[in-house]
């Protein structure tokens, strides 16, 4: 990257350097000489900008500035001053303004008319549509059942998560669903679990010299790509003889197994047992850091308590259970390699194990997550440089307490409607896949009212089809999506929100550089259509329905509850910007677009781990404590673990520790595993309607604009099966999709592979009746313990169409 | 007169292709549409390439993005017939003039590199797509060569829009006759290797090695 040049610089300030040279030369003003032509060309030349906002193509919330020629976005780069991404941006970045000016957006309210899903809409006022909204709603609170009221929440970014939290909690209704039982809520569980943090981990890349990934798309689909891109330039070139090491452990050869230094190819399901077989090798040679161990873990001896009760330590399991001979038989990993890594990994250090998806979602995925991170405590990575952070949140100004009524009171007092935190799944905090079963049984209850916020369930939802069945029933459906998306198409109204580079908002950096960054995203132009901030909707809406309600929400607009929040970031009197008064400071944020908080400071033991003992639990006494408290006694947690489909019991049952995996499909039936993965250009499944992204889909494997199942070539050969034929991948659901085969060396002969972001009913043009989804053939196989969906239990067979 | 280079590390570049959509959208380079795209006739000035080779388990991907390479001695610029490829004098780049172009792609043959991409249709900007053109670049007719143009337009400030969004911090930009530039000390290094070298035209555009 070269200097940060002047024209750079007053790009960043979102200043026109042709406008200034032109103000001066205004016609009028005086002037006593002819203009050069250099002048001419400057009066003539576009009226340019560069104004800072934030990405909203993903999750991540990297810095952005928009290039405005004339009132047109014309191209996006990255905001050179923003810390995760560093000016940099992936395609999706790049490709925003297909979002922006994206014929087949949603131009204004609109109530349906015709049949649910049969495509009749009716533009409508928005004063109509919001008084649409606050009858019905108002209807359900004079009727005593706010609780039927759900809000199923996607890509929630800033102060609309916490708007729309208190917006359920001041209505009374406990149904506030996010995404995360399909997504990380797994990852975040066993965090919580083993430092007493419920959240994803910064990572101090620069510095880590050995990457060990368990399943993890770093290079393509895990938050913030950007930084991840960069960290790997970084970590394979950026230090001076030290050159990290990178070792993809995964089911199939990825972007990410392809730049590694080794890709380990792994059984479906038992990347624990793997991270279990190296902890083996690295305590039975004595390569663990005792300092750390000693100092800063909890569990890992055997250790007896206040009772006098002998209890059984993660060292002693390890030895007992997880010798590498017997590892190789579960995870198909040789036990020489076995054995390499651990002895890489232990003499690397900094050293990072990391795991997501194909790790985590798994019957026994809470126990994979934990036997990875693990690891990372017994080479005492937590706390050192190049190691996991526990990022510090941004000091926002604490919301005002809420006052509930008596409805809003008995509404909260409902079980939830995913039955998240009951008895079915103990630990959940939200099940988003459950909803379409509740809704069909009315269990536990019957829900009157349904809103989507930035979530298309008809396309994310394992099986699909009970998705449909489910809209179709609920009374009310609203949907705020710009987009005329699947879900959307069964709404009863669609209030379209402005796409992100029309909206104001403030987007809280994931997790990743260990110190708070707030972004701010603005608007770049006006909005293109008559289409209305969710949060100012909401908030009116909140007006209306009067009471408690309405004084839960004492802002105007969303501008004035987001400068409320953000009051606290100037407050704190931390971070990049201090000012004298508030003003000064919204101005400079507002002309930055960022603060953010830096350095992170390792060692902070005592904010680290937040857990019983103050340390790094290799023996989880949260999870003890969560499922004693589930369970109703310590002596009936037995049966509890039974009923949750956890095989082990007592202590091993808090340590990590391996379980056989369980898949849906026999097979002798269903030989294959189904891996369903994500592409650079998934952006949530969002992607699909971005031509520019469609012609780059799948440039690994030379794929664009369709689907395709990847397969072992001698599987496939043997099958019959030759390279681009169309095949039936047919799951235990009966349901089977046709799709393009590709012949892939990098697919395992036990594994078929399909991407996600096609197979659209709706959602555009572009999008519509392009390829398959393959969630159609994923069985809703939910973690009892956990609430999560299993999306990598499903077995397929596979033949010629 | 600048001898405008590009390096790209291998080692560092990930294949993400924000390279790809940077150039499209910097240099007004319409989506083509699937049929077009599968006919092969989609044009991507940068383009990103994957090589895989061996036998599971032991595969191996090798991954290259493609510009123009700009080379010193251009064989697209002897072949043409009209005068519309040409090294232009201030920058000492190869580029094309549209206007003169006759649609013959004598130059698409002799370009060992294939960065140069036909016209097979008139550019579609369906509805209100044309709002994010870029205005600092003509828009191509159907009939015509275009190819990248390590971004002339944005010179003198030395960053195509490939190497400012590259996320992987893998493209260096600048002069090779300006013995103390990076992408002079990168090219010099023992990793740098230039494509079909023994054809003999001399690319500008340098590759580094993985590993």
């Amino acid at each position: 990257m070269p200097g940060f040049s002047r024209r750079t610089f007053l790009k960043v300030l979102g200043v026109s350097t042709t406008a200034a040279t032109a103000s001066e030369l205004r016609p009028g003003g005086l002037l006593l000489r002819a203009l050069t032509d250099e002048e001419k060309t400057a009066l003539q030349a576009p009226q340019e900008q560069w104004l800072p906002t934030v990405c909203g193509q993903c999750p991540a919330g990297c810095g952005i500035m928009v290039r405005v020629v004339e009132g047109r976005a014309i191209k996006i780069d990255g905001l050179p001053a923003h810390p995760s991404n560093r000016g940099k941006t992936c395609p999706k970045g790049q490709n925003g303004l297909q979002v922006l000016y994206d014929p087949d957006r949603i131009q204004g309210p609109m109530r349906r008319v015709g049949e649910r899903g049969a495509g009749d809409w009716q533009a409508v006022s928005w004063e109509e549509a919001i008084a649409e909204v606050a009858g019905r709603l108002s209807e359900l609170r004079a009727s005593g059942e706010p609780h039927t009221a759900v809000v199923l929440a996607g890509r929630v970014q800033g102060q609309m998560e916490g708007l729309l939290r208190r917006f359920c909690q001041a209505y009374g209704t406990p149904n506030y669903v996010d995404h995360d039982s399909i997504s990380m809520a797994t990852t975040k569980l066993a965090h919580q679990y083993a430092v007493g943090h419920h959240a994803l981990f910064g990572y101090d890349w620069e510095n880590t010299n050995f990457l060990l990934s368990f399943g993890v798309a770093f290079l393509e689909a895990y938050q913030p790509t950007v930084r991840n891109l960069l960290s790997h330039g970084i970590m394979r070139r950026g230090r001076p003889h030290q050159r990290a090491r990178i070792v993809q452990v995964d089911t199939r050869f990825s972007v990410t197994a392809s730049k590694a230094d080794e890709w380990v190819p792994i059984i479906p399901g038992t990347d624990g047992a793997l991270a279990l077989g190296m902890a083996y090798v690295i305590i039975s040679e004595d390569l663990y850091d005792h300092d750390f161990v000693t100092n800063h873990t909890f569990g890992f001896e055997d250790w007896t308590d206040d009772a006098g009760v002998t209890h059984l330590g993660w060292k002693t399991l390890v030895l007992r259970d997880y010798a590498p001979g017997q590892v190789e038989g579960l995870t198909g990993v040789p036990s020489s390699t076995i054995a390499r890594l651990a002895r890489e990994f232990a003499s690397t250090p900094p050293a990072v194990a990391i795991a997501n998806r194909s790790t985590s979602m798994q019957s026994n995925g809470l126990f994979n997550q934990m036997a990875v991170e693990a690891l990372n405590a017994l080479v005492g990575s937590f706390g050192r440089a190049g190691g996991p952070m526990i990022q510090r949140a941004a000091p926002y100004l604490p919301w005002p307490e809420v006052r509930l009524d008596s409805i809003a009171q008995q509404g909260l007092g409902q079980p939830r409607i995913d039955h998240a935190g009951g008895d079915r799944y103990p630990l959940a905090k939200t099940v988003y896949q459950q909803l379409p079963e509740s809704i069909a049984n009315d269990d536990p209850y019957p829900v009157n009212a349904l809103f989507l916020y930035y979530t298309n369930p008809l396309f994310s939802s394992p099986e699909v089809e009970p998705v449909r069945e489910a809209l179709k029933k609920v009374p009310f459906v609203v949907t705020f999506s710009p987009f005329l998306d699947e879900s959307s198409q069964y709404a009863d109204l669609i209030l379209p929100d402005h796409v992100f580079l029309e909206r104001l908002q403030d987007v809280e950096m994931v997790p990743s550089t260990g110190y708070p960054v707030v972004g701010l995203r603005q608007p770049v132009i006006a909005p293109l259509f008559d289409t209305r901030h969710s949060g100012d909707v909401l908030l009116e809406v909140a007006r209306k329905l009067g009471g408690t309600v309405a004084l839960a929400f004492p802002w105007q607009g969303f501008e004035e509850l987001l400068q409320y929040r953000v009051n606290g970031l100037w407050r704190s009197e931390q971070g990049d910007i201090i000012a004298t008064e508030y003003q000064y400071f919204w101005e400079e944020f507002r002309l930055r677009s960022l603060w953010s908080d830096p350095p992170y400071r390792f060692g902070e033991w005592r904010r680290v781990f937040n857990t019983p003992s103050g340390r790094y639990e290799f023996h989880a006494q949260g999870l003890k404590a969560d499922l004693d408290e589930a369970a109703g006694g310590e002596d009936r947690i037995d049966d509890l673990l039974a009923r949750m489909d956890v095989q082990a019991r007592g202590d091993e049952a808090f340590l990590p520790h391996h379980e056989a995996p369980r898949f849906v499909g026999e097979p002798a039936e269903y030989p294959f595993f189904l891996n369903t993965y994500k592409l650079m250009t998934h952006a949530e499944g969002r992607g699909a309607n971005q031509p520019h992204l469609q012609e780059i889909l799948g440039t690994f494997l030379n794929q664009t604009w369709d689907s395709w199942v990847e397969i072992n070539p001698r599987v496939a050969n043997h099958l019959g099966i030759s390279d681009g034929d169309q095949v039936w991948i047919e799951s235990p659901l009966g349901e089977r999709l046709q799709v393009r085969a590709v012949l892939f060396e990098g697919a395992r002969p036990d594994v078929v592979n399909i991407p996600f972001e096609l197979g659209h009913e709706a959602y555009g043009r572009w999008a519509r009746g392009r390829g398959v989804n393959p969630n159609r053939l994923v069985v809703n196989d939910t973690n009892p313990l956990t609430g999560s969906l299993n999306p990598y239990a499903t077995r397929v067979k596979v033949y010629r169409a | 007169m600048p001898r405008w280079a590009m390096v790209i590390d291998l080692d560092k570049c990930t294949g993400c292709q924000s390279c790809t959509v940077a150039c499209r959208m910097e240099n007004n380079v319409p989506f083509a549409g699937q049929e077009a795209t599968d006919a092969g006739r989609a044009m991507y000035w940068n383009q990103v390439f994957t090589h895989i080779e061996g036998e599971y388990p032991d595969v191996k991907a090798t991954i290259i993005p493609r510009p123009c390479f700009h080379c010193d001695n251009p064989p697209c610029v002897k072949v043409c017939p009209v005068g519309a490829t040409y090294v232009e004098e201030e920058n000492n780049l190869v580029l094309q003039r549209y206007e003169r172009c006759i649609g013959c792609r004598y130059c698409a043959v002799a370009c060992p590199y294939g960065v140069r991409y036909f016209n097979w249709y008139e550019p579609e900007w369906p509805a209100s797509t044309e709002s994010y053109q870029n205005p600092s670049v003509p828009l191509r007719p159907k009939g015509v060569i275009e190819k990248c143009t390590y971004c002339v337009h944005r010179l003198p400030e030395p960053v195509p829009a490939c190497v400012q969004a590259c996320s992987s911090g893998a493209r260096y930009f600048g002069d090779l006759d300006d013995p103390e530039s990076e992408v002079t000390e990168l090219a010099r290094g023992p990793r740098a290797i230039r494509l079909l070298e023994d054809l003999g035209t001399e690319p500008r555009c340098i590759y580094l090695k993985e590993g």
